[in-house]
């Protein structure tokens, strides 16, 4: 891969990103209310007083002119404010993206040690009873509500056996690792049980697809085992694929996990989004889903560069 | 105020209390919250307490016009006088004055401070401050609800904020008061943790210096659910106004205690008279107003509300007119109305008339577990009489704007009053949160003598006329007074529920924990 192409594709990622803005601008400012409407439960706030606010906020012009400041703003590295707390917008998501990428981030680790040995397992003994247990398992992963899964948990690691503080993110005068672990672990597992299923029902169908190809016959015939056989041959070629999704997936770990992040008081950027959205905090919600779309745009150049580090046919540029 | 004079006080320890929403910012003035966290840090010149009595905090008295504090022009124009109290001083140790109190009107009333509540700055012509202590706010006209709204919220520091940003300024999530606690630190979507402020001015009866509370750590907590673990798991010692349904299954919990509060607070069915035209018909309105047993709400809702027949709810003593007419729950006479009024049932048993068939959208807020419950047996009731509604719930924005725009048939909601309440925000033609389009001269003739209105007497009479006209044209059917329910550990003592909205912690000062777990029998016993 030659640095033209990666300079290439990185200077096609502005279109895209400016594309995706004026979408996003446009679907923000299509639902329903606004940010001022929060102010109508109270009575004293006189009209003079909101069309003050509309005007510096800049809501009293037209949408399209809206988008053109916004953008203007955003070139130059200002976000802009939050409507709902006043602070800079870069600074509401740069407190909440500490904690969603640390949830994230173990939550795609776990997934991954779990899922690379399922996979392989139920691949490798297609049909076995460990495979039959395994995608039972894998399937109860994928279909139980992340929320009942989530009370689940607390209500045996928290009130019945007392191990695990129930919800938080760290506890008040305690920054030590193990008050990190021991918060981080039920979100995290929570986290990773539906994605680890996913993952290793997709490694699962396509090592077995790999596992009947001509080549690797050929190495069984040539004495190969099966450990050396999986090393050396199939589990390359079958971890392709994979990475498209894993991917994707890591792309979503910025915009945080909403139910997770709710049901464990986590103060994550999946929360902040849901109370943008109630509030119609445009400057927060547009920054947020702008770093979401990023992280998209930036993980799928990772995949393709991952590609070619994988798998040696693929060769860009 | 005085405080809990018990033996056993304990002073010391910490508090960890369970909110339930993400905090904006702790200006009390931009929160668009109920200021919790704030209460225990600013203070007003006056505060209600937990019969919703207005006492001296900042002030040495509440003004009255008994009491000299309240002088009226004859030309409609009010004096209100407050004494300060002396010695008082700001946590970072400077003194506080009158100069606070006038600078809060102006930064509150300066159009540029984005403001969530500028609740009574617009109708102050001027503030004189004769001496440090004292302060006459004078008033353009006469306003009953005078102490309902900018110094009883809190007084702002002038020495700091003078001539800063008030919509940016770091206050906003530091502030700076004269209460019993001092913010320590504050973290985003996480906690907020309060210190005992040492210097404090009030002391308990026994001269000990308040408040008793080392520490109140405040945690975020957005799922009510996860509330409920977290207090059953020992980690929060009070979780306030938690839904009935969760308060429902904390009940007879170990350690646990649920209090209940009178609350300003009612829930009601309003129906909008811009949409389907057969809700303006009178007799459509008393037809559902007599369909709905409030006995069944209150019994889903855990039996914590209480049923209401006005949109005074009976803990305001002053203006609640106990005979205000009702019309009780009787289906066969509502059924009976619309068989008369011509609303025919169709072969699916819905009524309609002239081609408006009695189908209607009932809309409720999203996530309010108590609320879509209550919604549900709705639904279920007028379905009795050939009334046919489906549920339009809404979340956040989008369901307040369906309130105030009245872009819904009928609407389940709750509405909160301060300790003086007004209703023409509500129910008046030009009320801002009219949003029903409901529009009645008469009415309006007689909130307006309700608000103007100082005398007790004659407040109580003007009340009993308004509740009378809201009764017989039911814009709205008032169905349950709220009830305050909160969880507590039972270690934490002196805590008693406050129905206003300035929270549960403008009393915090004299809480106080007991340092193990009581078993509940004790407790009842009396002695632990």
């Amino acid at each position: 891969m030659s640095p033209a192409y990666l300079l290439r594709q990185l200077l096609g990622v502005i279109p895209l990103l400016l594309a995706i803005s004026l979408i996003l601008f446009t679907v923000v400012h299509l639902a329903p209310g606004g940010p001022l409407d929060v102010y109508a439960d109270n009575p004293s706030v006189t009209p003079a007083a909101l069309d003050h606010i509309r005007r510096a906020y800049g809501l009293d012009q037209p949408v399209p002119l809206q988008y053109l400041m916004w953008l203007r703003s955003m070139v130059v590295g200002d976000w802009g404010f939050s409507i709902r707390t006043g602070r800079p917008v870069l600074a509401e998501i740069g407190d909440r993206l500490p904690a969603t990428l640390l949830l994230g981030g173990s939550a795609m680790l776990l997934a991954l040690l779990l899922a690379l040995p399922v996979g392989v397992l139920t691949a490798l003994h297609r049909s076995s009873r460990l495979d039959h247990v395994l995608t039972l398992l894998s399937f109860s992963g994928i279909s139980v509500p992340v929320f009942w899964l989530a009370l689940m948990m607390q209500l045996l690691f928290s009130i019945l056996l007392g191990w695990l503080p129930a919800a938080g993110y760290t506890t008040f005068g305690d920054a030590s690792l193990v008050d990190r672990m021991e918060h981080l672990a039920m979100p995290a597992i929570v986290l990773s049980l539906a994605t680890a299923a996913g993952w290793s029902r997709f490694l699962r169908s396509s090592l077995l697809d790999v596992l009947r190809q001509d080549y690797i016959r050929t190495a069984f015939a040539k004495g190969q085992t099966v450990r050396g056989m999986l090393l050396h041959h199939a589990l390359r070629n079958a971890l392709v694929p994979l990475v498209t999704v894993i991917s994707l997936d890591l792309a979503s770990i910025i915009s945080g996990a909403v139910i997770t992040e709710t049901i464990f008081a986590w103060p994550g950027i999946g929360r902040l989004f849901i109370e943008s959205m109630d509030g119609r905090d445009y400057p927060v919600l547009m920054g947020l889903m702008m770093t979401g779309s990023l992280a998209l745009v930036l993980a799928n150049l990772a995949a393709d560069i991952a590609y070619a580090v994988i798998d040696p046919r693929i060769r860009f540029g | 105020m005085p405080a809990a004079t018990l033996p056993e006080v304990r002073p010391g320890g910490t508090l960890t209390v369970g909110l339930s929403y993400d905090l904006d910012t702790l200006n009390v003035y931009a929160t668009g919250f109920l200021g919790d966290v704030e209460a225990a840090v600013v203070e007003g010149l006056v505060a209600p307490d937990q019969q919703a009595k207005y006492r001296p905090v900042l002030a040495t008295m509440v003004p009255t016009v008994g009491n000299g504090g309240i002088a009226l022009d004859p030309d409609g124009r009010m004096h209100v006088t407050y004494h300060l109290r002396s010695g008082v001083r700001w946590q970072d140790g400077m003194p506080f004055t009158a100069a606070d109190v006038k600078y809060t009107w102006e930064a509150v009333r300066d159009p540029a401070f984005l403001a969530e509540s500028k609740d009574g700055s617009e109708d102050i012509e001027s503030i004189d401050t004769p001496d440090d202590l004292t302060v006459v706010v004078n008033y353009r006209h006469n306003n009953a609800a005078f102490a309902s709204t900018l110094f009883t919220f809190g007084i702002l520091p002038r020495h700091l904020l003078q001539g800063h940003d008030l919509n940016h300024d770091p206050y906003n999530t530091r502030p700076i008061g004269t209460g019993p606690f001092k913010v320590r630190e504050f973290r985003r979507g996480e906690y907020v943790v309060l210190d005992r402020n040492p210097d404090y001015w009030q002391h308990d009866a026994e001269g000990r210096r308040l408040p008793y509370l080392d520490r109140i750590v405040f945690r975020i907590v957005p799922d009510s659910n996860t509330l409920g673990t977290l207090i059953r798991a020992g980690e929060i010692g009070l979780a306030p106004l938690i839904p009935y349904m969760l308060a429902k299954q904390l009940q007879g919990a170990h350690g646990i205690e649920i209090v209940r509060g009178p609350s300003l607070g009612w829930e009601h069915l309003d129906f909008s008279f811009k949409g389907a035209p057969a809700l303006r018909d009178l007799v459509v309105r008393r037809a559902i107003a007599q369909a709905i047993d409030r006995r069944i709400l209150v019994r889903a809702a855990g039996g914590f509300p209480l049923p209401i027949r006005s949109v005074v709810v009976p803990t305001l003593t002053g203006l609640y007119d106990p005979t205000v007419a009702v019309l009780a729950y009787d289906p066969v006479q509502a059924n009976r109305l619309l068989d008369d009024a011509g609303y025919a049932r169709g072969s699916d048993g819905i009524r309609s008339w002239h081609g408006h068939r009695l189908s209607f959208g009932i809309t409720a807020q999203t996530g309010q577990i108590d609320d879509e419950i209550a919604e549900q047996i709705i639904i279920a009731e007028l379905r009795v009489i050939g009334i046919q509604l489906s549920a339009d719930n809404k979340t956040g924005i989008s369901f307040r704007q369906a309130r105030y725009r009245g872009t819904y048939d009928l609407l389940y909601g709750r509405w909160v009053t301060a300790a003086d309440p007004v209703y023409s925000v509500f129910y008046g033609t030009r009320g801002p949160n009219n949003g029903q389009g409901y529009a009645s001269a008469e009415l309006d003739e007689a909130m307006r003598r309700l608000e103007t209105e100082m005398h007790p007497e004659q407040r109580r009479r003007d009340a009993a006329s308004m509740q009378a006209i809201l009764a017989r044209d039911l814009p709205t059917i008032p169905l349950l007074s709220t009830v305050s329910v909160n969880a507590k550990s039972n270690r934490l003592r002196g805590y008693v529920p406050n129905p206003t909205n300035m929270t549960d912690f403008v009393g915090v000062a004299t809480w106080w924990l007991w340092p193990v777990t009581i078993p509940v029998a004790a407790l009842r016993g009396g002695a632990p």
